[in-house]
């Protein structure tokens, strides 16, 4: 199986020997074609360029009689001299740091086990998926309940595996704790996803592989290290690429559980920009927050077209 | 006799394949520790919603009580399921069904005609449009929503279904799904009907979309799982009942002083009960469509 980014593969394709035009069909394919492009114009070209221009106005969320003016740069610079905007970076960034061992890992150790052959593999595949289908706003719900202080699930099971040695953890209230529970049920959340995603990139690494360095005597470690990682370092990209974009994207499940708070332990990127917009009402510093993250978006899949490029030809 | 004395090489085998045996222990131990931690916090979710009191839900967290049930009543169904009033979350069930069927019907129309004739039309510029199509793909909607809310509430499609449909009915991903899907499709289907004298649209609904279940059956479970999930946009153009996805009245229950957990978890399983009944049905497509969504996407 290779991994691959639609960029690298989509040209080549086109190009099929032009065939005879008539207008009757010319029209055809324009109609069949106008829906999904006039649609992709109105609600997503035309509003990723005016992000670009409101973030450089005064836009105020409802219209005011005083006209909105053309300020350039300034939005961009306030939010660069806005602490709490720092404060969020930093705080998706330690959740990057936290969630891709943590998710990743732990979807790549389940995706070896069930590539065993384990009884009843498909069942507990299957199973856990579950929560990845499951609404974040759901998620919320059950880990709401899970992480309650003093005498929580989560709190009693650590207390109970320490021997009471560990002191109940206010997992969302306490600032130190509170972007790490957000981690704990993310990865719960979406790592069955990442497993499925190792699994497939197992499933086409080809046993003839195996077998040649079974016979060169290599042992299971060595086969791992020289035949499986290599084999699965596209589909290792791809993760960590997701996972990351994704990690920068963190909003519903701060949102519900912990509003950025404790002392805007949690604020996120997309957080921020909403509360800039819609409480504080200044939609041009908010457009000016999603350019931003649209960069940063934009850099992240660049570096992994890169990668992939190395890796994969 | 042989039992007892074993040669060295039968030694070895043995050695080996109790070693593989225990290792089989293991694994499988492992993966019943994951079951463990993937499952329980999904049955506490079914069981706590059979609970009555609230404050017992709570008081029941911290021990084995929290998976067992004594009297499993469904009063807290009864009193969040009402269309009207309050707590209308069979309402707001029923507003997310309504977007997820039109978000996915118009989205399969629209998206794999658009992927069909950059497959195999004859149109100048569909490189371009393809190439500009796979671009698009990079923007997240979090960095377009900010100017789209103006634009929206400037239409004064604020608080409606179709201001929660319409937007995501085109995607540059389905799109390219459905254009990769066709475009592997054999060359001399196109050319026999072509020569058949059957028209561009004819080609695609009568033998094209019916050789594509696959591609159909993965564009429906993600954008199905994408709408079904929808929860920035909505907070952001949702006001009133009217038009509230489920997900969106769920997460009021956090904005409370004394949360109510036996209503937020009977909405849940509410909010639970279609996708998990479809992921029961069509378990093969779902996990191959996310797989695709990656492999592909």
């Amino acid at each position: 199986m290779t991994l691959q980014q639609p960029a690298l593969t989509a040209t080549a394709a086109v190009a099929r020997p032009a065939r005879r035009r008539d207008k009757g069909r010319l029209f055809q394919e324009i109609g069949m074609l106008a829906p999904a492009v006039v649609l992709l114009t109105i609600f997503l070209i035309v509003p990723f360029l005016l992000s670009f221009w409101t973030a450089m106005t005064n836009q105020p969320l409802v219209p005011r009689p005083t006209p909105v003016r053309f300020i350039g740069l300034t939005n961009f610079l306030r939010i660069l001299k806005d602490d709490l905007f720092w404060t969020s970076l930093w705080n998706v960034s330690r959740f990057t740091f936290w969630i891709l061992p943590v998710q990743c890992g732990l979807a790549f150790a389940t995706a070896l086990l069930l590539h065993q052959k384990l009884p009843f593999r498909n069942f507990f595949r299957g199973l856990f998926f579950l929560p990845a289908i499951t609404s974040m706003v759901v998620v919320c719900v059950i880990w709401g309940t899970l992480f309650q202080y003093p005498t929580g699930p989560l709190n009693q099971v650590i207390g109970f595996l320490s021997g009471g040695h560990i002191q109940p953890i206010d997992w969302l209230g306490d600032p130190n704790w509170a972007m790490f529970s957000i981690v704990l049920l993310s990865a719960w959340q979406a790592y069955g996803f990442q497993m499925i995603v190792y699994l497939a990139g197992l499933q086409g690494i080809p046993d003839e592989l195996y077998d040649a360095a079974r016979i060169d005597g290599a042992n299971a470690f060595q086969r791992f290290w020289h035949v499986t990682m290599p084999g699965l370092r596209p589909t290792h990209v791809f993760v960590l690429v997701i996972t990351t974009i994704q990690a920068f994207k963190l909003y519903t499940q701060v949102a519900v559980l912990t509003q950025g708070g404790p002392k805007s332990s949690t604020e996120t990127v997309v957080h921020y920009m909403v509360r800039t917009g819609f409480e504080e009402q200044k939609l041009g510093l908010a457009s000016a927050v999603s350019v931003i993250l649209f960069l940063i978006v934009l850099v992240i899949a660049l570096l992994q077209r890169q990668l992939l490029r190395r890796f994969d030809v | 006799m042989s039992d007892l004395v074993l040669s060295p090489t039968q030694m070895e085998v043995k050695r080996e394949r109790s070693a593989i045996g225990s290792l089989r222990l293991v694994q499988t131990a492992c993966i019943l520790v994951i079951a463990l931690v993937i499952v329980s916090p999904l049955f506490m979710l079914l069981v706590a919603s059979l609970k009555d009191d609230r404050f017992q839900i709570l008081a029941d967290m911290g021990s084995f009580r929290a998976f067992w049930v004594s009297n499993p009543t469904l009063s807290n169904f009864a009193e969040v399921g009402n269309l009207t009033g309050e707590l209308a979350y069979g309402r707001y069930l029923l507003n997310s069904l309504f977007i997820l069927a039109c978000t996915v019907g118009a989205g399969l129309i629209v998206n794999s005609m658009a992927g069909f004739v950059l497959a195999w039309g004859s149109l100048r510029g569909r490189a371009l449009i393809l190439s500009l199509v796979i671009a698009l793909y990079v923007i997240p909607q979090e960095s377009i929503i900010m100017p789209l809310v103006i634009m929206v509430s400037r239409a004064g499609m604020t608080d409606t279904f179709a201001v929660q449909i319409v937007p995501w009915v085109a995607s540059p991903l389905y799109i390219f799904l459905f254009y990769q899907f066709f475009a592997q499709l054999p060359k001399e289907l196109f050319e026999a009907a072509e020569m058949d004298g059957a028209s561009v649209f004819r080609i695609y609904r009568s033998i094209f979309l019916p050789l594509s279940l696959p591609a159909l059956a993965t564009v429906s479970i993600l954008m199905g799982i994408e709408a079904w999930n929808q929860y920035l946009w909505p907070i952001l153009v949702t006001q009133t009942d009217y038009a509230r996805p489920i997900a969106v009245a769920i997460a009021t229950f956090f904005g409370q002083d004394s949360i109510y957990w036996d209503r937020a978890m009977a909405a849940s399983v509410l909010m639970m009960i279609p996708i998990l009944a479809l992921y029961l049905a069509f378990q093969r497509w779902f996990v191959s469509s996310f797989v695709g969504s990656a492999v592909k996407g």
